[in-house]
């Protein structure tokens, strides 16, 4: 005989019959929540009622750590916001203490961080491209975008010494200056990653599966964006041409050319073209710094290594910059010692997050997993 | 004339020759050396049919592996054996090994029958598959005139392990999984039975035999293209292998109806769903390629040639596509298949009244 088959309840509110809506938790541990995301999803049938946002599974203290130490020392927590974009959070943090301290920077110096930061947006659109085409079933994309994010690892393994986080940038300029091998690899993964790059979109864009499970999903207007403070390509996604490297420009952005992308449509494919195309101009820009570089001094002299844990500073300040996820910034408050009085990071990611219970509401559950891989958070970032 | 037959002369040819007596008495007419011959046919036939699909298990999954690795710049397995040959004896050794972990929740009869109401069928389908025909001797196990009908009624009941062992994880997302598996079946087992009708109207007979010899001049390929399009989309549907695969749902349903399985549990899914694979891609091959019928080569090896290159297009769908929605599933099977099954039917209908003489 066939045992009684029981079907799960539904936590206590009615027998299943009675109560149509069943709750699901994806996550904390679920694949495809990028970490540990806890979704509370209301389901009638397949399709999503409400669907509840619960974070705070990778808080790690960072602000509080941060303000515990000397100015430098508070870059190892900030590296690890982002852990994906650990350059770009760096740039965020050290643009923030040099605002505070007047600190002159080396033209070279600019020059790089800007380069780096920009190939450091391309290794987390990468990843994100990956994850992205694995939470819609896609295997094989991921191997291609690992692939060429190992080149880009391998770049920043010649230039700083680390793979993931680098404690690269330093208050006053970079640690170490790029090798002229650096600069080879560089120019080799500069002229033929934009033919891998169009190889791995076409695997999910002339994908017909792929494009109608995205289009008209996770839909978020312009007004949704704005009073969710949503940045970043999700963003430009949903119509407003915003971008801080072109709106604020800080380093050397008014200096180069690139475009900003944007689409109106505010839906998952759109987020997707939306960042292939800030790669594509990713590259322009990198191509442009290689020509532009000057010779000269990679650091200022003045804030030498055992010069750097003395450095006081009173006031406030604020860098606003564009991460690969969008507005990142630190607000600094220094009370005229050498620790920092407050260290408050504003990231993008949650913000995003927030965005999901109005992107999900009456979609099935298999655009969950699409939109919330198209919002790309990263949890050292959203939980701090 | 069948294998089944044909061994057995051996077998009574050898009794014969080495003048070994029975004990004389019979049971309803037949000497009871003549049963224990049958008995011992029956078995040694068993015994091959299922090498042979554990064989073609084993071959399928290396080289779904080592192809996959190709195309997605991986080398895939390389330590066991030659070329990485042993590697799924090793992983099967490996699974038995781990502990039998079932939900204390879960419905304990039901969860330890499901793996394997998906593995049986798949087997017990290699024996209905004409394997080729050598002079006299037909290379399938049992030949009847209803193969055809119990090949499909194999293929029926294994997706229904899938949903048994879901319903019986008691987990939500084995419940979907379940859930989904059930209303994927439903889409594509209609158009599926449809376009087989058309291939039996066509053939005039319900056997894989009759089947196969009614496409010595034209493979069915070419009268039913409609109904080879629906029949194979439905094969790749009913063996949920990517772009169908939403029972299993990977990331987004954690592993679907096979959430909470573990261990050989989870291997014995796994071995049948690729079993599943080859038992398809060879049916395929049977209804609409002409099974063993080709020149110059002997029928197996055509037949094992049409056979692989379905797995191959089976393989690369796996490999290259995404996942669709279910309800674009859904939409596909009713709106597309079902209506283009029904004038694949009418087409079939017709050339067998008007054109029957060809078949």
């Amino acid at each position: 005989m066939m045992g009684r088959i029981q079907f799960p309840s539904t936590g206590g509110r009615g027998t299943d019959m009675e109560d149509k809506v069943i709750e699901v938790n994806f996550g904390p541990q679920h694949p495809s929540t990028h970490g540990v995301l806890r979704i509370k999803v209301k389901l009638d049938g397949e399709i999503i009622v409400d669907a509840q946002p619960v974070i705070g599974y990778l808080h790690r203290n960072a602000e509080k750590l941060a303000e515990m130490g000397a100015y430098p020392k508070g870059m190892i927590y900030i590296d690890r916001l982002d852990y994906v974009a650990a350059l770009n959070m760096e740039l965020g943090y050290v643009l923030a203490v040099e605002n505070l301290m007047d600190v002159q920077v080396p033209e070279r110096a600019l020059w790089i961080r800007q380069m780096m930061v920009e190939l450091n947006r391309e290794a987390s659109h990468l990843i994100w491209l990956g994850t992205h085409g694995l939470d819609m079933g896609m295997l094989t994309p991921f191997f291609y975008c690992f692939r060429e994010r190992e080149r880009i690892l391998r770049i920043f393994d010649e230039i700083t010494g680390s793979r993931l986080l680098y404690n690269y940038f330093a208050i006053g300029g970079v640690y170490s200056d790029i090798t002229p091998k650096a600069i080879d690899m560089i120019k080799e993964w500069t002229e033929d990653f934009g033919t891998k790059l169009e190889e791995i979109q076409s695997i999910l864009g002339k994908s017909y599966i792929y494009v109608s499970r995205t289009k008209g999903v996770g839909t978020l207007s312009a007004e949704d964006v704005l009073s969710y403070g949503v940045t970043g390509p999700m963003q430009r996604a949903s119509g407003i041409k915003r971008d801080l490297r072109k709106d604020s420009p800080y380093l050397f952005y008014d200096k180069v050319n690139f475009d900003v992308p944007y689409r109106t449509e505010g839906d998952v494919y759109a987020r997707f073209l939306v960042r292939i195309e800030e790669m594509r101009q990713s590259i322009k820009i990198v191509k442009q710094v290689l020509e532009k570089l000057p010779q000269g001094d990679f650091y200022n002299k003045k804030y030498s290594k055992p010069m750097l844990v003395r450095l006081k500073a009173t006031g406030e300040s604020y860098v606003p910059t564009e991460s690969p996820k969008g507005e990142f910034g630190i607000h600094l408050i220094g009370d005229g010692s050498s620790i920092p009085y407050r260290v408050r990071i504003r990231s993008p990611s949650f913000a995003n997050l927030s965005s999901i219970p109005t992107m999900l509401k009456g979609y099935k559950i298999a655009d969950l997993t699409a939109a919330v891989s198209s919002i790309d958070p990263v949890f050292g970032e959203v939980d701090r | 004339m069948n294998l089944f037959f044909f061994l057995m002369s051996i077998l009574y040819g050898i009794v014969k020759f080495l003048h070994i007596d029975f004990v004389p008495f019979t049971y309803q007419g037949v000497p009871i050396g003549l049963w224990i011959a049958y008995f011992i046919v029956a078995v040694v036939e068993v015994v091959l049919v299922f090498a042979l699909s554990m064989v073609a298990v084993i071959i399928i999954i290396y080289v779904f592996r080592k192809y996959m690795a190709d195309v997605q710049n991986r080398i895939g397995p390389n330590r066991v054996g030659i070329w990485g040959t042993l590697q799924l004896i090793a992983d099967v050794f490996k699974l038995i090994q781990k502990q039998d972990i079932i939900p204390t929740s879960a419905d304990r009869t039901a969860f330890r029958v499901a793996p394997y109401i998906v593995f049986t069928p798949v087997i017990l389908g290699f024996i209905l598959i004409p394997f080729g025909n050598v002079s006299i001797l037909n290379l399938m196990v049992v030949n009847f005139n209803y193969t055809i009908l119990f090949l499909i009624a194999f293929m029926t009941i294994a997706p229904l392990g899938e949903i048994i062992g879901g319903l019986a994880s008691h987990n939500k997302f084995s419940l979907f999984g379940a859930l989904r598996s059930a209303a994927q079946d439903m889409g594509f087992e209609v158009p599926m039975l449809l376009s087989l009708v058309s291939v039996i109207v066509l053939a005039g007979s319900y056997s894989a035999y009759d089947i196969v010899t009614a496409q010595r001049y034209i493979p069915f390929i070419v009268p039913e293209i409609l109904g080879f399009i629906v029949f194979f989309l439905a094969m790749i549907g009913r063996q949920s292998i990517p772009p169908f695969d939403l029972p299993e749902s990977g990331s987004e349903l954690v592993s679907g109806f096979s959430t909470e399985y573990s261990g050989m549990r989870y291997g014995i899914f796994y071995m049948g769903n690729f079993g599943f694979m080859a038992l398809s891609a060879f049916v395929v091959a049977v209804i609409y390629l002409g099974g063993w019928e080709g020149p110059i080569f002997p029928g197996t090896v055509w037949l094992v040639i049409k056979g692989m290159v379905f797995i191959f297009i089976f393989l690369l769908s796996w490999i290259s596509l995404g996942r669709v929605r279910i309800d674009h599933l859904l939409q596909m099977g009713w709106k597309y298949l079902l209506p283009l099954s029904v004038i694949n039917l009418l087409i079939s209908a017709g050339i067998a009244l008007y054109l029957g003489g060809l078949f």
